[in-house]
């Protein structure tokens, strides 16, 4: 293997980087207009509200849970957002109640997950369902606008020729990267999606954590709902509906596994960007957005066959070494 | 490590715990001392798990007192006693394997960063991780990831997990039962080295050559209750096993043994997941026990022959039909019947009627075209309900609501049904009461006496000996011994499925 090959795999990037860097290499072949500046920083831009739903939901699945609630969560703070600010609140405090209630919503999803060990998908159908229709009823279904500077210039604005919400997005990433890698909390993300019993005797405060990552989903899932009202200036009740099926996709793309204890945020990232590569391409060849939706299904499908036909390889491998062993 | 480097560390007295149904333990004592190693001893079921795991704060006692380290204490969970010092080393594995050996060994208590509250000092640990292996013995990169370690090498990261925080007591449940002889040479160095450092350990072990090896003192526990202590210097093996296992057998089996009739069950060779040519066979009209310690791959051997795990080598005989490969729908076809030690999952659909779970394994044959058909069900339930004496007043109560044994005759009944003349039965009566395990007997002896051959799987030795016509014994994967009834005893039968003197042929 070449030396970038293994500090790749050491970096333990999953094959999805190869991934992407095929599709550009694909649709730059395809259509003259992809591989151009303007092109690839409205990827990058179209890819922050997702990437940031995703990154909350990265964690909620590396503990073996799901949180499908998170795309409701989005389109109920865009609307907030949008109704305060028309109310003439100042925006720190708009922004400010946005955030709490996402971090309000996470938390109670985590209480009645970890500590009343409700049934983890009833909890986000529920939560999902509830604040999809409390979103349709603050503004009776309709898109209200918003006219405010401050938030505009977040949406909008450039610095130093990127947008500005990339910046944000950029170093919230690099925060959780860190956070997930680096920290008590992560490690304990981490062990619990391995094996909560093992994380139990060895003395992981698992309760805490569970609502801690819970709470840190809805709260990303608000700044997703921020950062749209900022970029479209309205808020839409309906804006974040398929960002729940889309977030799922971006991290299990990425190469986290839905059992937990495998994969992160780094991978997130990525699949991402696959997410929004595949979205430009497309676009850009001509195939109509209710095709897209099909192939994005299908190269889902395709990953988790490779990744369960991979795992099964391993898994007969490793009963082997236990035979051995034995024998 | 303590300063202190002798005396009691531990002490245990009047400890009493209740499990829903079962006394698990009985007043039970139990003295550790810095620097000596302390066996505790006891057939499966004895109690010696739920004691440590009292020690360890996964259970909590019901009743009597432990001092720890000078003082009377009652430690809520596995954070206290961890940080009192307890440490414990699992049978099964605790390990991530996903993540590293250095992160598996600090998991729990990560070392942080100086100034930096929350942040892991991953090099740090590396580095102890290193330096603590190295300290006993052992050559492991820190940054391997546990899944792609052999069983042995993840048994010796446990170990070292274990130590890798200030320790004055290490509980060690069965460590050895997936090391090599190399790694358990390692073990009981490192077990020599936590002694001079005056630790004390809590040592669980079946095998007998290690109690002379490494111990200092044996407990003895039968039944969930305390037996003797005694040194490990002085005292003869036979003595142990035969406080092991002392009891009486009483009244409750009773047998009409019949002349057995032709072979229907051989296996010849038989080798998969943690068995190895196996050569075993059932007449029809017998009660054949494969006995044998937890692990020893009896329940291994059941499901490869049932057709739950694949067959690696070898074959099997089933009524003058030789299969290499089976599954269960064609081993069902073949009349084998498997009843598995855990009813309540594979065994039973407990929110159906018992009516429904009598079809239940024979709904093709039972019911011609697919059709469900109320009045055929109604008549097998009743059939069953009246032959085999389920107490209930309906066949038409959820299986749910039965008791133990009662749910074990559910499923004999559900495998008679499907016509099958060769029973495998794990644990028949596991979980389930005095009262109605001699029923469960005296069904077992009902069939065989009919023309029914049965293979049974038992980690009860009574049982074993109260009602086989012959046993086989295995200890690791392999068939160490046979006997017939009238050479049936404990003590042989242990001897054979602990290898104590002589035990493989």
């Amino acid at each position: 293997m070449s030396e970038i090959g293994k500090k790749i795999k050491g970096l333990n990037v999953p094959g999805i980087l190869i991934g992407d860097i095929l599709l550009v290499v694909f649709f730059s072949i395809m259509n003259e207009n992809f591989f151009t500046s303007y092109n690839l920083m409205l990827i990058l831009r179209n890819s922050c509200t997702l990437l940031l739903t995703s990154m909350g939901l990265t964690l909620v699945i590396l503990m073996g849970k799901n949180d499908i609630s998170v795309g409701s969560v989005v389109s109920m703070t865009a609307v907030i957002v949008a109704v305060l600010i028309n109310k003439g609140l100042l925006v720190p405090l708009v922004l400010l109640i946005a955030l709490a209630m996402g971090a309000a919503i996470g938390t109670i999803n985590g209480i009645l997950v970890a500590k009343l060990n409700f049934d983890y998908w009833v909890v986000a159908f529920s939560s999902m369902s509830i604040f999809a229709g409390l979103a349709l009823v603050t503004t009776d279904g309709v898109t209200v606008s918003i006219k405010s500077d401050v938030l505009d210039y977040i949406g909008n604005g450039k610095i130093l020729g990127l947008y500005v919400i990339i910046w944000i997005v950029i170093l919230l990433t690099l925060l959780m990267i860190f956070i997930q890698n680096n920290t008590k909390f992560g490690y304990d993300v981490y062990s619990i999606g391995g094996s909560e019993n093992v994380a139990k005797v060895s003395g992981v405060k698992v309760v805490k954590v569970r609502i801690l990552v819970y709470m840190l989903s809805g709260l990303f899932a608000s700044i997703a709902g921020i950062a749209i009202a900022c970029m479209t200036n309205s808020g839409s009740p309906s804006v974040g509906t398929d960002y729940s099926f889309n977030a799922m996709a971006a991290v299990v793309i990425g190469g986290t596994s839905f059992a937990g204890g495998k994969g992160g945020i780094q991978g997130t990232v990525l699949g991402t960007l696959l997410l929004r590569i595949l979205a430009s391409g497309l676009s850009l060849m001509g195939i109509a957005a209710t095709w897209q939706k099909a192939i994005i299904g299908l190269v889902i499908v395709s990953l988790i066959v490779i990744d369960v036909l991979n795992e099964n390889r391993k898994n007969i491998k490793g009963l082997r070494r236990v035979y051995r062993n034995v024998a | 490590m303590s300063e202190v480097k002798e005396g009691v560390i531990l002490k245990m007295t009047g400890i009493t715990k209740r499990f829903p149904g079962t006394l698990a333990l009985d007043k039970i004592q139990l003295t550790c001392e810095r620097g000596k190693v302390h066996i505790l001893l006891g057939e499966n079921g004895a109690g010696k798990s739920t004691l440590v795991k009292i020690i360890s704060g996964v259970y909590r006692r019901d009743e009597g007192t432990i001092w720890y380290d000078g003082q009377e204490v009652n430690f809520r969970d596995v954070r206290e006693t961890m940080d009192a010092g307890i440490s414990m080393i699992h049978q099964e594995l605790n390990l991530l394997p996903d993540r590293t050996i250095a992160q598996n060994i600090y998991l729990g208590h990560e070392p942080m960063k100086p100034g930096q509250p929350g942040v892991v000092d991953y090099k740090k640990m590396v580095q102890d991780s290193k330096n603590l292996m190295g300290s006993l013995g052992l050559d492991m990169n820190p940054n391997t990831l546990v899944k792609k370690l052999s069983i042995a090498q993840m048994q010796m990261v446990e170990v070292v997990k274990a130590l890798s925080k200030e320790v004055k007591l290490v509980i060690m449940d069965e460590p050895t039962s997936s090391l090599t002889n190399r790694e358990i040479t390692k073990l009981f160095q490192i077990v020599e080295k936590l002694k001079r450092d005056g630790v004390a350990i809590i040592y669980i072990s079946h095998r007998m050559d290690e109690i002379k090896r490494i111990g200092d003192q044996v407990t003895v526990m039968r039944d969930g209750q305390y037996i003797d202590t005694v040194s490990a210097k002085d005292v003869e093996l036979p003595d142990l096993i035969s406080m092991m296992v002392g009891r009486k057998i009483e009244k409750m089996y009773e047998r009409n043994h019949c002349q057995p009739g032709e072979v229907i069950f051989e296996t010849h060779d038989l080798t998969g997941y943690r068995f190895r040519n196996v050569n075993i066979k059932v007449r029809a009209g017998e009660i054949v026990s494969l006995s044998g310690l937890i692990g020893a791959g009896r329940t291994e051997v059941a499901k490869a022959v049932f057709g739950r795990e694949p067959i690696e080598k070898g074959s099997f005989t089933l009524f003058g039909q030789e299969h290499k490969k089976i599954t269960p729908t064609k081993a069902i076809k073949c009349s084998l019947g498997y009843l598995s030690e855990d009813r309540k999952t594979e065994g039973l659909v407990l929110q159906m009627p018992i009516k429904s779970n009598l079809v239940l394994a024979s709904l093709k044959k039972t019911f011609k075209g697919g059709i469900l058909n109320a009045r055929v069900e109604d008549r097998i339930g009743k059939k069953y309900v009246e032959e085999l004496r389920i107490a209930t007043p309906s066949a038409s109560k959820l299986a749910g609501e039965l008791s133990g044994g009662n749910q074990q005759k559910v499923v004999i009944g559900e495998w008679l049904e499907t016509g099958c003349k060769f029973l495998i039965i794990d644990e028949p009566t596991r979980g389930i009461d005095v009262g109605a395990k001699s029923e469960i007997y005296k069904l077992l002896d009902k069939l065989v006496n009919e023309g029914y051959g049965i293979l049974m799987i038992s980690s009860e030795l009574n049982e074993v000996i109260g009602i086989s016509d012959r046993v086989y014994v295995m200890k690791d994967g392999e068939v160490t011994g046979e006997l017939d009834r009238d050479e049936l005893e404990q003590e042989k039968i242990m001897e054979f499925a602990v290898g104590g003197k002589g035990g493989t042929e």
